[in-house]
């Protein structure tokens, strides 16, 4: 199932874990988990778009704002992309 | 007294279990040399107490958490009688990854088939038999929440502590890693181990660095040059043996539940993902995305504009009236009525006046955001961004910039290659934030009323196409070079709620208000100090120092069609901060009280042609101080900063000219 999981990422424009699901015909939950082992053991890494503005922002008026955007990104590693050549 | 754990998946409802079991009858601590919390508990059955542990939720037992780690090694060296592993039964196939670990740690396992209740709501039929025969340990059904089928589980727990049975998982790892495990346990043979054998040999195929270590510091092993070699042969190994051996705990449990679990229909198609097919189609997208932010700001101005607009004018000059008529009742300074009326009334009241827009425009924000499609926006910029050859995760940064350019360009970090992260903080100034707003909106109420929603849009466009095609130029001249490739995962839509909706609407607008009580105050009372020095001239004259330095750069916006001193001003202080320009356009305009009147005296001084002009000029030139200190931070580079400072201006004065003289060459004025 992870393979063919890493394939699907490899293949997909965005992330859509219930559309990688219906294709793999298996249940979301197990997507979700398919995933966090993948980045367990380092085929994928998962981005956090989230915490790159932790600096100075205490006294900055925007800080409340800054960087709320809600963009989850992720990549395949390395060892990721190995696997899927072979 | 006999020990029982309790392991689960988070939320599968081993702590109301937990608590159904031992009732008020347990303690809270934390686990030996780490922060994770213990609770232990007792119970009485038949006369006879029992010890129960319940150990923290996880969906594994690798070495990747404190958690998972606590979790492994009570069940390996703690000894617990029997373990009980709470299932969440609505989730079955995810939950019984843990217990296939648990089997194969040789733990004697019984499973708490738990919220069955919640599974028989949603169809889901099981045949517990079979799942048991096939699992090799028993299966209870329970409902925790409601005390169902805890009697029979503690009863199953109970006669499974004097059983001795040798628990195994039944998993094939295939041939290749059955040999190799086996190979392992034979240098583990009679040796002084803290785990079971087996489940060592499995743990090192998987990688498991904990387990290395242990390995490692073993000194019955430290002496076997033989068995470091196998060790090395692994790592080296270009077999994934840590993704065969997870795949094939998937295949055990799919060969379980396929013959024992049953749902009522196939997975189908969810709303986000057939709403998706639309939004984020590779034509219809980015024409859709476009579409809605001109909606959104044809709405802003209807409402903010239209509606609230006025109310906040009226209010803001009839503050200007009771305060300046006050201070004059009281006889205060001139100096002090000018102070207040023509510098903070006049200044900071002609930026607080916008206010209404702002709060309609992050609320309408907002709503896109809370509802999950700014996510979207992103992924269809990142379409456009990759066949630019940009890095499309620039446009998260971009996006972040929309608010403020100083987060926007400290997102960029999360960019992985310097080509990348360059690029994208050159290009962010371009990125209209927030504090240019009222600029747009005071030359939008002065020219374009009825277009306002249109100019608005026209302008976010330009600044966007400009950072693309400066982000092209870069990638082919400056930076060059691959861009990494990231996926984005799309979250699923959802009804934007009030709460949110609002809490975003009042970070942006209280950060904007803050903006204007502190960094605007500060530029106005300088400006407005700059304004009557020499001391005698005519204030807001040009023979002020203010007046000759804005002669002084205002030739240079002459070819712009907007080369008067007060013009010069504005783009000058705004360099402090972009809020500045109107709160200077205001103060030097006369000390005008309150936007209405700037608008008038905007109408007189400017054009049409140059207010677009203008405007543009604004949305491109030079970034804020706070921005270019960023820069300088992030690139670790007065030169980049520089660079910024000197280039966005030059662009903006290139397009700035452009639009006047092609408009003038057209026919407009």
């Amino acid at each position: 199932m992870l393979k063919e999981l890493l394939v699907e990422i490899k293949n997909s424009n965005y992330i859509s874990k219930s559309n990688i699901a219906i294709k793999l015909n298996k249940p979301v939950e197990l997507i979700e988990d398919g995933f966090q082992q993948l980045i367990r053991m380092g085929y994928i890494s998962e981005e956090d778009n989230l915490n790159s503005c932790n600096s100075y922002c205490g006294s900055c008026p925007y800080a409340k704002t800054c960087n709320k955007m809600p963009v989850k990104t992720m990549k395949i590693t390395e060892k990721g992309e190995k696997l899927l050549a072979n | 007294m006999n020990t029982i754990a309790l392991v689960g998946n988070p939320n599968s409802g081993k702590t109301t279990l937990f608590n159904a079991l031992t009732g008020a009858n347990q303690h809270v601590g934390n686990w030996p040399g780490v922060t994770v919390e213990k609770k232990e508990g007792q119970f009485e059955f038949n006369k006879k107490i029992y010890n129960v542990v319940d150990l923290p939720g996880t969906y594994s037992l690798g070495a990747f958490s404190e958690d998972e780690i606590v979790a492994r090694d009570f069940i390996l060296k703690g000894n617990p009688d029997v373990v009980i592993n709470v299932v969440d039964a609505t989730n079955i196939e995810r939950n019984l990854y843990l217990t296939t670990q648990l089997l194969e740690m040789g733990a004697k396992v019984i499973v708490a088939l738990n919220m069955i209740d919640e599974a028989e709501e949603r169809d889901i039929k099981f045949d517990i038999k079979t799942l048991s025969q096939k699992l090799g340990t028993p299966v209870v059904p329970t409902i925790a929440s409601k005390n169902k089928g805890i009697e029979d589980l503690v009863k199953n727990a109970i006669s499974l502590m004097d059983k001795d049975v040798d628990y195994k998982a039944h998993i094939s790892y295939g041939e290749n890693i059955d040999s190799e495990m086996e190979r392992i346990k034979g240098y583990l043979v009679n040796k002084d181990l803290e785990y079971p054998a087996n489940w060592i040999a499995i743990k090192l195929l998987e990688g498991d660095q904990y387990v290395n270590q242990v390995i490692a510091n073993n000194e019955d092993l430290k002496s076997s040059n033989e068995f470091k070699k196998v060790l090395q042969e692994i790592q080296d190994s270009v077999n994934n043996y840590d993704l065969e051996i997870v795949d094939k705990r998937y295949e055990f449990i799919n060969n379980i539940t396929k013959k024992t679990v049953f749902r009522p229909s196939e997975i189908v198609e969810t709303k986000t993902d057939k709403i998706d097919k639309i939004l984020t189609h590779k034509y219809l997208g980015l024409p859709i995305f476009a579409l809605i932010m001109l909606i959104v700001f044809q709405l802003t101005f209807a409402i903010g504009e239209d509606v609230l607009g006025e109310a906040a004018a009226s209010g803001i000059e009839a503050l200007g009236g009771i305060i300046e008529n006050y201070l004059i009742s009281v006889n205060s300074p001139d100096w002090l009525i000018s102070f207040i009326a023509d510098g903070l009334i006049g200044g900071v009241g002609a930026v607080v006046e916008f206010i209404p827009l702002i709060v309609v425009l992050y609320m309408l924000m907002g709503i896109l955001e809370d509802s999950g499609y700014m996510a979207r926006a992103a992924y269809v910029m990142d379409n456009i961004m990759r066949a630019l050859g940009l890095q499309g995760k620039t446009f998260i940064s971009m996006i972040v910039g929309f608010g403020c350019n100083v987060p926007g360009v400290m997102a960029t970090r999360t960019l992985d290659n310097r080509k990348d992260r360059m690029i994208a903080t050159l290009i962010n100034p371009f990125m209209s934030c927030g504090a240019k707003l009222p600029i747009y909106l005071v030359f939008i109420a002065a020219f374009f009323p009825e277009h306002g929603g249109l100019v608005l849009f026209s302008i976010y466009f330009l600044g966007i196409l400009i950072a693309l095609l400066m982000g092209k130029i870069f990638s082919e001249t400056l930076f060059k070079g691959e861009s990494s490739y990231f996926i984005m995962e799309l979250p699923p839509y959802r009804k934007p709620t009030l709460r949110n909706v609002l809490r975003n609407m009042w970070d942006n607008v209280s950060g904007f208000l803050k903006r204007a009580g502190t960094t605007i105050f500060a530029v106005v009372t300088i400006l407005w100090i700059l304004a009557r020095l020499p001391l005698g001239v005519e204030p807001y004259s040009q023979g002020s120092v203010l007046g000759i330095i804005g002669s002084f750069i205002a030739p240079i916006f002459k070819p712009a069609g907007f080369g008067n001193w007060q013009a010069a001003v504005g783009l000058f202080a705004g360099i402090a901060a972009k809020e500045a320009v109107v709160a200077t356009l205001g103060m030097v305009y006369a000390g005008v009280e309150g936007g209405v009147e700037l608008v008038n005296t905007i109408q007189s001084v400017f054009t049409p042609l140059t207010a677009v002009s203008f405007m543009v000029m604004t949305l491109l030139y030079t970034p804020c101080a706070a921005t270019i200190a960023t820069i300088k931070k992030e690139t670790n580079s007065s030169k980049w900063a520089l660079f910024t400072a000197v280039y966005t201006f030059f662009i903006a004065w290139v397009m700035a000219v452009l639009v006047f003289q092609i408009g003038s060459l057209l026919g407009f004025s």
